[in-house]
């Protein structure tokens, strides 16, 4: 059975593994040549260690931005918890810093497989160009990822496109363009990866030959010089996020004690245009629901006032703990006969803009710790925080905790 | 050859080739998994990048996702090649190893942190993007990146002497007989 199979397949394997016609050898100059390039890094085995590393860094930063672009976006099917409280800070922030860790780990792997940039012949077979042709949009993608999440975190917008939506379907692109690369390079990584790889040599024409002596950096050095590098770079960042790190926070764009009552501000009331109405006299608090009511400023304090320590913890990957007081949600439900299983939208003031609603499902509606809170570390709300009363429930995204809130409506 | 060694032969013969084919199918299955599943998140990637183009702006973003390979390929790698020539000549063996490991430690931490030392970003109505004075810890960061750098070649010369001296102490000891 297998033969017959093997006739039947053979004009299909070798329209993919044919060789085609070598190109004149009288082009081959300059980088083409075999051995313009000399550094003992360009090894198969370093590429694929490199290559594993990397791999695991960019799933990591796949998962989590799934996970931030479903909180943000929830599928029908998906209830997102409210507990732990701090899921989403771990997520993010590992987005985010894996990213940024990337920078290095990336650079070192693609100049370890420079000269296959310049490999001749330049096409051996149809399948030979095809997986070449699959680098290309895996290296665009990983290039563009690291630079536009670099970018968006120092919030500078040199490019014209929306930086969450692009940003999330060149992901697929790049992991799907990964998938591919891994499939193609399995051989490669098996025969120079693992204990037994000696047995596994024959698998592939690309095996780690010995390292030639040489005065410049190692196979072992650069391997020293990739994780110092990643080190360094989360050592000196991590702390945006990670609670009791601030003080080593000197490379990232957010330290979680600078802004209005210590405290960073993602966008300004100036920004969003509210500062007028925020402050207007005639401000009411609605409560949209079987028992509708509204409060005035008044009306807010008089409300049973409560207390919850929780992080703000923005898509941006910082985050920062703080001291909440206000009204509970879920008492304010109540009080306008909004059942349990209820999902609310809450509105803020400002005129227009993505974020200017947030729907508040059942979960987080209902959390005990969920405030719209009036109060932040022991003194009335900022207006850059959301003056008169902000939502701040657990596990959720900064952009989602609506600020200068005057309705909440069952939906 | 007899006939029950003539089947034996078969057997194993059989034996062999499902082997093969059982290890071709698990090869297809590894390989092949990854590589539809791959295709399959590029075609979605593509189709919602080209189909939200109000958002991603597509002429924009081939650009800078063509830009990126361009930047890398033409620019960064022949930089880096050109710095490690000069290197190759001035610095000296035990020491070109460390100074090319600080230097693509700082490289990448400047990378990493670009747009914050130069001053790029950040709305001008909000002081808590972008709050550090970035440009003097990049100088920290860096400096202790290289005091590091400095203490291994410093080990790295003591050593090269010692090893000096007793080759030379070595050979005086063992220096050919007198007379």
């Amino acid at each position: 059975m297998t033969a017959t199979y093997r006739a039947y397949m053979r004009p299909f394997i070798r329209l993919f593994t044919g060789r085609l016609r070598e190109a004149p050898a009288v082009l081959r100059r300059g980088p083409l040549r075999t051995d313009a390039f000399s550094s003992r890094l360009h090894d198969p085995r370093v590429a694929s260690l490199l290559g594993m590393w990397l791999g695991v860094a960019f799933g990591v930063c796949f998962l989590t931005g799934l996970v931030s672009h479903a909180m943000q976006h929830p599928p029908s099917w998906l209830v997102w918890p409210s507990r732990p409280v701090s899921l989403y800070r771990l997520t993010q922030g590992l987005h985010v810093t894996t990213g940024l860790a990337c920078v290095p780990l990336l650079l070192a792997k693609l100049w370890t497989v420079y000269p296959r940039l310049w490999e001749w012949p330049p096409v051996r077979s149809v399948a030979h160009a095809l997986e070449r042709l699959s680098i290309v949009p895996l290296v665009a993608g990983a290039v563009f990822q690291l630079a536009t999440g670099i970018a968006n975190i120092a919030q500078w917008y040199r490019f014209r496109f929306f930086f969450t939506v692009t940003h999330y379907w060149v992901a697929w692109i790049t992991i799907g363009a990964l998938g591919v690369h891994i499939a193609a390079k399995l051989a490669v990584v098996r025969a120079n990866v693992g204990r037994r790889r000696g047995e596994r040599s024959r698998l592939t024409d690309r095996v780690s030959a010995p390292e030639q002596p040489g005065g410049g950096l190692s196979r072992r050095g650069l391997a020293v010089a990739v994780a110092s590098a990643a080190g360094v770079i989360v050592t000196t960042t991590a702390g945006q996020w990670v609670p009791g790190l601030s003080g080593l926070d000197l490379l990232a764009p957010r330290r979680p004690d600078i802004g209005p009552q210590r405290l960073p501000v993602n966008r300004t009331a100036a920004a969003a245009r509210v500062t007028a109405v925020a402050r207007a006299a005639g401000y009411r608090l609605e409560v949209v629901g079987p028992r509708p009511f509204a409060l005035t400023l008044a009306g807010l304090r008089g409300f049973p006032q409560h207390t919850s320590r929780l992080p703000i913890t923005c898509v941006e990957g910082w985050a920062a703990d703080a001291t909440w007081h206000g009204l509970r949600l879920r008492d304010l439900l109540d009080a306008a006969g909004i059942p349990a299983e209820a999902t609310v939208r809450v509105e803020s003031l400002e005129a227009g803009g993505a974020y200017r609603t947030s729907e508040v499902n059942p979960a987080h509606a209902r959390d005990p710790l969920t405030l719209l809170a009036t109060g932040l570390n022991g003194a009335d709300l900022d207006i850059d925080h959301g003056y008169p009363a902000r939502l701040i429930a657990p596990n959720r995204p900064g952009v989602l905790q609506t600020k200068w809130v005057h309705r909440v409506v069952m939906l | 050859m007899n006939g029950q060694a003539q089947a034996d032969q078969a057997d194993r013969r059989d034996h062999n080739g499902r082997h093969r084919a059982v290890r071709a199918v698990t090869t297809a299955v590894l390989r092949g998994g990854p590589a539809a599943a791959g295709l399959a998140a590029i075609g979605y990637g593509v189709h919602g990048l080209v189909g939200m183009r109000s958002a991603t702006n597509p002429p924009n973003a081939a650009q800078w996702l063509v830009g990126g390979i361009l930047v890398h390929d033409l620019l960064v790698v022949p930089v880096t090649m050109a710095v490690g020539l000069v290197l190759t000549r001035l610095v000296p063996a035990p020491f070109r190893a460390v100074l090319q490991g600080a230097l693509l430690i700082s490289g990448a931490v400047a990378l990493a942190s670009l747009p914050l030392w130069r001053g790029y970003g950040g709305p001008a109505d909000n002081p808590s993007v972008n709050p550090l004075p970035y440009g003097r810890n990049l100088a920290i960061v860096l400096g202790l990146v290289w005091a590091c750098a400095t203490a291994v070649i410093a080990v790295r010369a003591v050593r090269a002497v010692r090893v000096r001296r007793a080759r030379r102490s070595h050979a005086s000891a063992c220096g050919p007989p007198a007379g």
